[in-house]
């Protein structure tokens, strides 16, 4: 009898009563605490990757430009203008057409101009982004517990 | 005691509860009020921004996938205003380097409105500028030096000619705004622009959005053959020389399918600096004198006239014509070009010897409806259809038209009182080198766009005549060249082909002094795979044909079967039986 009383009276001691509100007012903090930094971490990886996309594009323009330098400089190294020049430096000079032997090789085909053969019959590519770009936390959440770890 | 401490605790969290619900209120009043609409629109102006993305445009080769119009980056040099340390020193730099007055760049840093934030000092600016531009900016930045700060680079595409000259008359040029002018940046403006696309850019890469992708607009395989073209452009080049010739233009097609091999015309103008424009051309016209130039073509035309007669049987190659020297049709007196009397001539003769009075008789012998009707049939009087822009359509005048007389019938037989353009005379000529079926020219051979290839079909413009009067004049005509000892023969390759003097209409007759000199040919008579067309303009050197463009056909004709490994013809009858 004695001994539930001071049960009883231990389970309502103030201190007690008191520390059970710092737990759960604590356990509170810590959940908010973790689901803070879950979002500053998620938030900061998307701002790294929104960062490096940004610079991916830059780099694929400036790259595109400079294909597109590269292809007219080597135009301009073997314009005909230049190619005569450079022929005529190199003791180069017209040809006449007597001077032209023709040749039956069997099986010989002229070839076909490079710029035809450089286009493929390939399907166009379609781009998209991943969902860790787009998704909220509450999806990204949703779908981890939808899908576990793996997609 | 305690109680006390209680009610003064309950009234501090009152009080402390009161402001932080009076904070909750106000931040809640604050973003649904009125102000709060605009401080969001301030907050989205500078979130991000569009882009106005524009595809590369499409590149332009020759048929042996030579690069004949590219791309190249410049770059508008420009300065953030709010960023400008020394708007002097920054003006001082910046004329030495983009070639302007110090006083012009320092009026554009000092004087604009006070909303803007940035402003372009030039553009169009070449790489090599820039990047020395960069290097200073580097050195300065290193000692701290804010003479530059503020200066940015942007970088874009400007069209580029690596040919500079080089069929400029059929590729046209792309001004600034990017708007294709005449010839084939014209024509397929639309397809090598390419669809821009504006797209909502976001500062917070949090945002980072999908920029949708943006194809280049196609690219443009031409039928043209860049060393033929260079070869043709120079013999032309030097024919206006040495016949004194105004202007000239120079056509090689391809028979069997219609492909411009080479389109040469004068004056040219360096596509990289089209500034030139409006010194070289009076009008539109005359960018591209093959297309765009209609004139009366003389003797030449008296090869459709042959057609015409042999197709409907009014005479074979020996039919016998005795030259008097003179006809009258529709009451008007016709003479020969030498006003001599040719005496007894069969078919051949007539052509070889050019002689006016048989073709205004072989024209008379047919009657205006059967001739007007092959002519039109031959395309004459409408473009033929060439994918170029600027193209003209020349006229023919038929019985019914308020200016058109009886004697036309007779004149027009021998190219007078008819204008065409160069193209023109060769579509209709084509029937009789490709077996009576007329092809329709063109330029593209293909486009590539998106890794897919479509290539161009060839057209065919009708059959005007049979094939069996096609190969009848092309042998008459072979013929009347060997007889003539013609100076556009080549050796080794039998050839046909007519020449052409024409006189020049001015408002008060026939100009006295000027011809139009016109040869047509092709080769090799028993497989064509070339046909030329040449026009000189008022040759000083001489007024005849076979004295001016018969010589310059033989040199082009050369130059074509050497590019285009055309074997002799003996040569091509042994390896054909290999």
């Amino acid at each position: 009898m004695q001994a539930a009383q001071i049960i009883h009276a231990h389970k309502q001691a103030p201190w007690r009563v008191q520390r059970q509100w710092v737990g759960a007012f604590l356990l509170a903090v810590i959940g908010m605490a973790m689901i803070a930094a879950l979002y500053l971490d998620v938030t900061a990886r998307a701002a790294v990757t929104g960062r490096e996309i940004q610079e991916l594009r830059t780099e694929i323009t400036t790259i595109q430009q400079t294909n597109a330098d590269l292809e007219t400089q080597l135009a301009n190294m073997t314009s005909t203008i230049e190619m005569q020049r450079r022929a005529l430096v190199l003791g180069y000079r017209p040809v006449k057409p007597g001077e032209l032997d023709y040749v039956a090789v069997p099986g010989f085909f002229v070839p076909e101009p490079k710029i035809l053969l450089v286009a493929e019959d390939t399907p166009p590519q379609v781009y998209s982004l991943p969902p860790e770009y787009s998704q909220s936390l509450i999806e990204w959440f949703d779908e981890r517990i939808r899908f576990g770890g793996a997609r | 005691m305690r109680q006390q401490y209680a009610i003064r605790s309950l009234i501090l969290v009152a009080c402390l509860a009161i402001v932080g619900v009076a904070v909750v209120v106000q931040m809640i009043r604050i973003q649904s009020s009125e102000q709060a609409q605009i401080f969001l629109s301030q907050g989205d102006r500078y979130a991000g921004e569009f882009h106005m993305v524009y595809p590369e445009r499409g590149e332009i080769y020759d048929r042996q996938g030579h690069l004949l119009a590219g791309n190249r980056t410049v770059y508008e040099v420009g300065v953030s205003l709010s960023e400008m340390g020394n708007p002097e020193a920054m003006a001082r730099i910046l004329s030495s380097y983009l070639g302007l007055t110090f006083e012009e760049v320092y009026d554009k840093l000092t004087n604009s409105p006070e909303s803007w934030e940035y402003i372009v000092v030039q553009d169009y600016v070449g790489a090599e500028t820039v990047a020395s531009l960069q290097a200073l900016m580097q050195q300065l930045a290193e000692t701290n030096d804010q003479r530059l700060s503020g200066l940015g680079f942007k970088p874009h595409f400007q069209r580029s000619y690596p040919e500079t000259a080089l069929a400029s008359n059929v590729l046209g040029f792309v001004t600034r705004d990017g708007r294709g002018y005449f010839g084939i940046e014209e024509k397929y403006n639309d397809l090598l622009a390419g669809n821009p696309v504006q797209v909502w850019v976001p500062r917070d890469p949090n945002k980072a959005m999908e920029i949708p992708r943006v194809p280049n607009g196609t690219t443009l395989v031409l039928t043209l053959h860049r060393d033929l073209q260079a070869s043709v452009e120079s013999i032309l080049d030097d024919a206006l020389f040495e016949y004194g010739a105004e202007n000239g233009t120079i056509i090689i097609m391809d028979p069997q399918n219609g492909e411009i091999l080479a389109m040469a015309a004068t004056p040219r103008m360096n596509l990289n600096d089209y500034g030139n424009y409006f010194s070289l051309y009076d009008n539109g016209s005359q960018y591209n004198r093959s297309i765009g130039m209609a004139y009366e073509p003389g003797s030449v035309f008296k090869v459709l006239t042959m057609a015409a007669a042999l197709d409907t049987g009014t005479v074979r190659p020996d039919t016998q014509f005795i030259d008097t020297g003179s006809i009258q049709v529709g009451g008007i007196t016709i003479q020969n070009w030498n006003r001599d009397a040719w005496g007894q001539q069969n078919m051949v003769g007539c052509l070889q010897h050019s002689l006016n009075v048989c073709l205004a008789w072989v024209s008379s012998q047919m009657g205006s409806q059967t001739f007007y009707g092959y002519m039109e049939r031959f395309g004459l009087g409408h473009p033929t259809g060439i994918d170029l822009s600027g193209e003209a359509m020349g006229r023919l005048k038929i019985p019914g038209d308020t200016d058109w007389y009886p004697v036309d019938l007779g004149t027009n037989a021998f190219g007078q009182g008819v204008s065409v353009t160069p193209l023109q005379m060769l579509m209709a000529v084509s029937a009789i080198a490709n077996d009576g079926r007329m092809v329709t020219p063109h330029v593209l051979y293909s486009m590539v766009r998106d890794g897919h290839q479509y290539n161009v079909p060839s057209q065919y413009a009708g059959s005007p005549i049979t094939a069996e009067t096609a190969h009848t004049l092309s042998e008459m005509l072979a013929i009347s060249l060997e007889e003539e000892s013609s100076q556009a023969l080549l050796a080794g390759y039998r050839l046909a082909g007519k020449t052409g003097t024409a006189q020049i209409p001015t408002d008060f007759g026939y100009d006295a002094f000027h011809t139009n000199v016109s040869f047509v040919g092709w080769g090799p008579v028993d497989d064509p795979q070339f046909m030329i067309y040449i026009w000189l303009q008022k040759p000083s050197a001489s007024i005849w044909s076979s004295e001016t463009t018969a010589p310059v056909f033989s040199k082009v004709a050369e130059q074509t079967v050497i590019q285009l490994n055309i074997p002799p013809d003996i040569v091509r009858s042994q390896l054909s039986n290999h």
